[in-house]
């Protein structure tokens, strides 16, 4: 044999072993091809079959975008409403579809609206084909769909529902508004508790993500119940207060100087010159009670520059602000905000208990305690506290927020309350129109509040006097020109007068124990968050 | 025979405890009555109507004070607030009688409080401290101040210093506590283990006991105060209060043997009983 022969059959051999590898390949490609075919055969025949005998093709369907085509006059029942007594009704609900689930010739849905959901069921049967159960399984999840179903009662609790008592057996199924296959998080996910998540290795969604896709995570239960509840404290706070004769006021959120100082303001170009974002309503509050409305609050957006990214600071919050004349002691005023808010917490206490619930299984917390009349320590029996507790600090010192904290928790354990009032501040401490205490220059008439140990209300009695306010004003060292309006305002005669403000999304949070303010601001707004 | 059955205590044994315990109070009964019989041969103007008393003398026994420093600590620069936690369905009225005394004797700044844990309170139990203090608006200013918390709470509560002393439970506890406060124990130990005893037979016998009890104790407390004016002899003491407002409690006051229905009538009429009084209806 040639050394070339010997290459030649080399090379025959091994271009057999390559053919017969191909060779096998091709098979397996024409295997595939003919199951494709076959499949495809199978679904014309399917679909065929669909054309052919779906009985139940005007039953279902996704309908065309509504643009109020016409007046249907039907009423929709709430899914809240679905109770055993509607047994054997047939119903319309409206609703999103929360989870489905395919079995055979059963598709199990879960319909959502707001807080409440209801197991429905479509199977095939006199009143829906398999085809109509197919187009159920198929929808995707958020969709708002309208279904006509009839209700029954169910011999065995549903637990994972609202509406433990009831199904629905669907028998036409409309899809109103179609959501993306893909969603951006899972609302499971989104209201399972942490420790949960922590322990069993499944997912939660961090907030971040969260607050990117704030309109689905606002979808979840728990989101529903803090913002049901934070309309709650809004509405007790205007109810309240309008009972004591307290009016409603609007005040500019425009403003041309900042009114304590330059610091943590937004500046705002105005037309030719800038101006400034408000830091409170205060200024504005005061002049009302000069001009004699005697008791205003104002509910509205306040803003703070403050570079800080802290789980309690927005840069823009709902502030609930209250001033009110007094007769002879700023304690009127005291005793007229805690009220106030012993009216709040008592409303939440009663008519909220759901919503608290609800949170409670997402963020476990204790339940928040108070005392009606509201506790009033003073400052001096705080640093007492403080002192013997093993903190060092001086007589004038303001609180700092670890030692507001364990103040907190040293009042509790006596007390057991989560809302007191820290009255008789150091006048160092406290901004330049509070009015000093008339027996002791050190001390001021001014007062905190505290919820959980942290702060939500700071204010005082303020100066009335113009002479008295140029007085302190100079003493901190503050341009009197940039305040001459403010000073002004007190020069045609004033009543003495107090006040404050608080946060509502810090009250939120604090009332139901949360951890972080984002998560009671519908689309909050920090150093690092512009959007939603 | 054994002496546990399943885990349970034999019938027999109990009874012979019980029978026991009986005896045991039997013998201090005994022994206070011959104590009260001993003061009257002692005392001269120990059969005198207390009805005709000046109130002024019967008081005498507690304006006494004691140095709140040496009782209660170091002043610690802050108002010395004692917290009471008390159940509204069971008001403490021991407790508000020992506050007027120390109203009497010391600055108090008194304030009442609902808790959240309690829904409605009705209104004489707000104003049962009397009216608030006209200082109230400076804490600063006063000795002592007795904040009242009308909360859930099973048993009546006391806390001071939540960090150098652990809370006190209980209405007896507390009345002892307070009482200290006044500075008027009696300083013959015997008398001191007498009014412990009486203190101890309120509330076991006389609020929580069964009719039986309730009955034997009226009975014993007949035969003391049938041999002296008060319980522990020419004075009123804690054991008078405590006795006195458990068997006032029950509202079964009219019911009790005479020497009984005549002490408490001498009881409430002592100044500091008064602001018991729109509790009792």
């Amino acid at each position: 044999m040639t050394k070339e022969e010997v290459k030649g059959s080399a090379e025959e051999e091994q271009q057999e072993a390559q053919s017969k590898k191909a060779l096998k390949k091709q098979q397996k490609e024409a295997e595939k091809a003919a199951k494709k075919a076959e499949k495809q055969a199978k679904l014309a025949a399917d679909q065929q079959t669909t054309e052919e005998d779906d009985f139940a093709q005007d039953r279902y369907g996704v309908c065309v975008m509504m643009q109020s085509q016409e007046k249907l006059d039907r009423s929709l029942v709430r899914v809240c409403e679905l109770t055993p007594d509607r047994a054997g009704q047939t119903v319309w609900v409206r609703a999103r579809i929360h989870t489905s689930r395919a079995k055979g010739k059963q598709c199990f849905l879960v319909l959502r609206q707001q807080q409440f959901n209801v197991q429905a069921l479509v199977a095939v049967g006199e009143r829906a084909s398999k085809q109509m159960v197919k187009f159920a399984a198929n929808i995707t999840k958020e969709s708002i769909v309208d279904v006509e179903a009839v209700v029954q009662k169910v011999e065995q609790k549903i637990e994972s529902c609202s509406q433990q008592d009831v199904e629905l057996h669907i028998q036409r199924l409309f899809v109103v508004s179609q959501a993306e296959p893909r969603l951006p998080l899972q609302l499971e996910d989104a209201v399972r508790p942490e420790a949960e998540g922590e322990e069993e290795g499944r997912a939660t969604v961090n907030q971040d993500t969260r607050l990117d896709n704030r309109v689905i995570d606002l979808r979840t239960t728990t989101s529903q119940a803090i913002f049901r509840l934070q309309s709650g404290v809004c509405q007790l706070f205007r109810d309240t207060l309008t009972k004591k004769g307290f009016i409603e006021i609007q005040t500019p959120k425009i403003i041309s100087a900042a009114s304590e100082g330059g610091a943590n303001v937004f500046t705002v170009s105005y037309f030719k010159t800038s101006a400034y974002l408000a830091q409170s309503p205060q200024l504005y509050k005061q002049m009302c009670i000069c001009a004699d409305f005697d008791k205003v609050f104002c509910v509205g957006p306040v803003f703070r520059a403050e570079d800080s990214n802290t789980h309690r600071h927005l840069t823009e919050f709902v502030g609930l602000d209250i001033e009110m004349a007094f007769n002879y002691h700023y304690h009127e005023v005291i005793n007229s905000i805690t009220d106030t808010m012993v009216q709040i917490f008592k409303g939440l206490r009663d008519n909220f208990q759901t919503e608290i619930q609800t949170v409670c299984k997402q963020y476990p917390s204790e339940p928040f305690k108070f005392l009606e009349p509201t506790l009033r320590l003073e400052f001096t029996e705080a640093v007492a506290l403080l002192r013997s507790a093993g903190v060092e600090m001086g007589d004038e010192e303001d609180l700092s927020t670890p030692n507001e904290k364990l103040l907190g928790r040293l009042v509790k354990e006596k007390y057991d309350t989560d809302f007191y009032v820290l009255d008789k501040y150091p006048l160092a401490v406290r901004p330049f129109y509070t009015m000093p205490d008339p027996h002791d220059p050190k001390y001021s008439n001014s007062y905190d509040m505290f919820m959980r140990g942290e702060e939500i209300l700071s204010g005082a009695q303020r100066v009335h006097d113009a002479q008295l306010l140029t007085e302190r004003a100079l003493h901190h060292g503050i341009d009197l020109e940039k305040i001459k309006a403010y000073i002004d305002s007190f020069r045609y005669g004033a009543p003495p007068h107090a006040g404050g403000g608080i946060g509502l999304e810090r009250v939120t949070m604090l009332y139901l124990g949360l951890h972080n303010v984002r998560q009671t601001s519908m689309f909050p707004r920090d150093p690092k968050r512009l959007t939603p | 025979m054994p002496m546990y059955q399943n885990g349970e205590v034999d019938p027999a044994l109990k009874a012979l405890e019980a029978r026991q315990d009986e005896i045991m109070r039997k013998l201090y009964e005994l022994k206070a009555a011959v104590d009260g019989l001993a003061k009257t041969v002692t005392t001269p103007d120990a059969d005198m109507d207390v009805t005709t008393m000046p109130q002024t003398t019967t008081m005498s026994a507690f304006t006494g004070t004691a140095d709140l420093d040496a009782l209660l600590g170091k002043d610690p620069g802050a108002l010395r607030d004692i917290v009471i936690n008390a159940n509204p369905a069971s008001p403490p009225l021991s407790l508000l009688v020992l506050h007027g005394l120390l109203c009497q004797s010391y600055r108090v700044l008194s304030s009442v409080h609902v808790h959240s844990s309690v829904s409605s309170v009705p209104p004489q139990l707000l104003s049962c401290l009397g009216p608030r203090h006209t200082d109230s608006h400076t804490r600063q200013g006063f000795q002592l101040g007795f904040t009242l918390i009308w909360k859930d709470v099973p048993k009546v509560q006391m806390k001071f210093s939540t960090q150098s002393m652990c809370p006190i439970e209980g209405e007896a506890n507390v009345a002892r506590f307070l009482f200290r406060l006044l500075g008027s124990e009696p300083k013959d130990p015997i008398v001191a283990t007498q009014l412990d005893s009486w203190v101890d037979t309120a509330f076991f016998q006389l609020a929580e006991g069964g009719s039986k009890e309730r009955a034997a104790v009226l009975r014993s407390l007949n035969s003391a105060l049938g041999c002296s004016i008060w319980l522990l002899g020419h004075e009123p003491s804690l054991a008078d209060i405590v006795c006195a407002c458990c068997i006032l409690q029950d509202g079964q006051a009219s019911s009790t043997p005479a020497n009984v229905q005549r002490w408490l009538q001498a009881c409430r009429n002592l100044e500091h009983f008064h602001c018991i009084t729109p509790l009792l209806q």
